[in-house]
């Protein structure tokens, strides 16, 4: 009874317009002399449809901005009947939404879409990732010269790192501080960083090679071969190329985007 | 204030500024996890998942007592988020006292079941709610989490006396009361907690009150939710109401 229940409540037609959902509504609740069986049962569709909107408006606002109440309504209802929320927890409701935007037929053709997803996901993701002490450039201090190469840098696990084909980060940020009347942002590739602050969630635009050789580094590339690869595509003489590494780390560091460094085994 | 309760489900993460605030919070009062997510009452499996992150939650807070619903909500790779009633039947009643004996194994901590305001009835109960109550709390050993306003609601739905309600469920059991506020949609009544706390509420939680004895009691506002003096005054009436009470029936 309640897969059959669970059924009628997820969908997203009244009970009543469909003839086998209602008969069975009729068989499984009672009504009452102001509300038939059907009617019982699209109190809690509706609210199925309207919890499950709000937490997706609040998780992808500047989406939800973007396609107006009623285009983002739609997509929230395809999205709900693609991926039925399975997780025990609402903060999980999105996890497919970029997915979805990027391969469902009405919203794949539109790249921002999918950017804009990606921004706002990584946020929630960001916001309640584990913490880890950050890393002070005083604790380096004695680490071996000669360790640098073979070197680890773990970065903090709320450090996400995102290539996107337009400014969706700064739309973003423009519909949160509320922002009504903006524009469609312009497609330009961009190397975001979204982490977790000290105090708040930030989102830092890098330049390309900052943000390949920290995309080497969270995906555990040791420090002398993500240096090597980044270098090699960059174009930079070997010693303008160090003096950036070297100002990047403490940029990085000040941020607190960084763990520890982990000398290789 | 005297004590907080939290949505259990919106602390059960890695890290970050929930834990953070969680963590000033339980500095300085008690709080209590209460959740909204483990559908005791669901024929689907006991999700591990919840209840492993869940005891994390109560290690972290050793909490006096937790809490969630005495309802349903998961069906087969689907979680509603949804309260929604159980069939008023014996075999409900075996599935959910299964159920809260595994969580109360799991969790080694007292643990209490809230009743739902619910808006439908199934044709299959064979007793009323209070009953059902009655039945899967005593049998369970659990506490009850009274919910005043979710007894009018339930009233006004289907048609019960709430007095008769409050009388009838086994005062013993109650460990914590609910009051919350709800919208009238005109057929109906929907428990939204972004109202006050209405009349005909808080003259049950009068009669449960002089029934139970002192109880935790808290405010539930969740939703349009006013300034803080708003709030900390429903909390202030609750408290004041129930010192009353108390005080005449000592009387």
């Amino acid at each position: 009874m309640q897969r059959s229940l669970a059924d009628i409540l997820r969908g997203a037609s009244p009970v009543a317009s469909d003839v086998a959902s209602t008969a069975l509504a009729d068989g499984i609740a009672s009504g009452n002399e102001r509300l038939t069986p059907a009617m019982q049962l699209d109190i809690y569709r509706e609210q199925f449809f309207l919890r499950h909107l709000d937490v997706l408006r609040e998780d992808f606002r500047s989406l939800a901005h973007l396609l107006g109440d009623e285009t983002f309504e739609a997509l929230a209802i395809a999205y709900l009947q693609a991926f039925p929320p399975r997780s025990f927890t609402l903060r999980d409701l999105g996890a497919e939404l970029v997915r979805f935007v990027a391969t469902a037929p009405r919203w794949a053709d539109d790249a921002l879409l999918a950017d804009l997803a990606r921004v706002e996901w990584a946020f929630v993701e960001c916001f309640d990732a584990p913490s880890a002490p950050a890393l002070a450039l005083a604790d380096l201090e004695g680490f071996p010269e000669e360790a640098w190469p073979s070197a680890l840098v773990v970065l903090q696990p709320s450090v996400q790192c995102l290539t996107l084909r337009h400014a969706a980060h700064d739309y973003r940020i423009a519909t949160r501080n509320g922002e009504l009347a903006l524009g469609r942002p312009e497609a330009r590739p961009s190397q975001v960083l979204v982490f977790r602050g000290p105090t708040a969630l930030q989102c830092l635009d890098l330049e390309q090679d900052a943000y390949a050789l920290l995309d080497e580094l969270a995906r555990g590339t040791p420090l002398g071969d993500a240096c090597e690869r980044v270098a090699a595509s960059s174009g930079a003489t070997e010693d303008a190329f160090q003096e950036k590494v070297g100002a990047w780390f403490q940029q990085w560091t000040t941020l607190g985007l960084i763990s520890r460094v982990e000398l290789a085994r | 204030m005297g004590w907080f309760e939290v949505i259990s489900e919106n602390f059960m993460v890695a890290g970050g500024r929930p834990l953070d605030n969680l963590a000033r919070l339980k500095d300085s009062y008690p709080v209590v996890p209460h959740g909204v997510s483990l559908a005791v009452g669901s024929v689907e499996p006991l999700d591990t998942d919840h209840l492993t992150r869940l005891r994390s939650l109560v290690d972290r807070l050793d909490p006096p007592w937790v809490s969630d619903h005495l309802c349903w909500g998961r069906a087969p790779g689907l979680h509603l988020h949804d309260l929604l009633p159980l069939p008023y039947t014996r075999e409900a009643v075996d599935l959910v006292v299964e159920r809260v004996k595994r969580v109360q194994g799991t969790l080694e901590r007292p643990f209490a079941l809230e009743n739902v305001s619910s808006y439908m009835t199934y044709r299959a109960s064979s007793m009323s709610e209070w009953e059902f109550v009655t039945e899967v709390v005593e049998r369970a050993d659990c506490g009850l989490l009274l919910d005043c306003n979710n007894v009018y609601v339930s009233g006004r739905n289907h048609g019960f006396d709430p007095e008769r309600y409050i009388d009838a469920i086994p005062a013993d059991r109650v460990v914590q009361m609910h009051l919350a506020g709800h919208t009238d949609k005109g057929t109906y009544v929907l428990d939204t907690h972004s109202e006050p706390v209405c009349d005909e509420v808080w003259s049950l939680y009068r009669r449960a009150i002089a029934r139970c004895g002192a109880v935790a009691t808290l405010v539930e506002w969740d939703d349009e939710i006013p300034a803080w003096e708003v709030l900390a005054a429903e909390a202030d009436r609750a408290r004041i109401m129930r010192a009353d009470v108390l005080a005449s029936s000592v009387a």
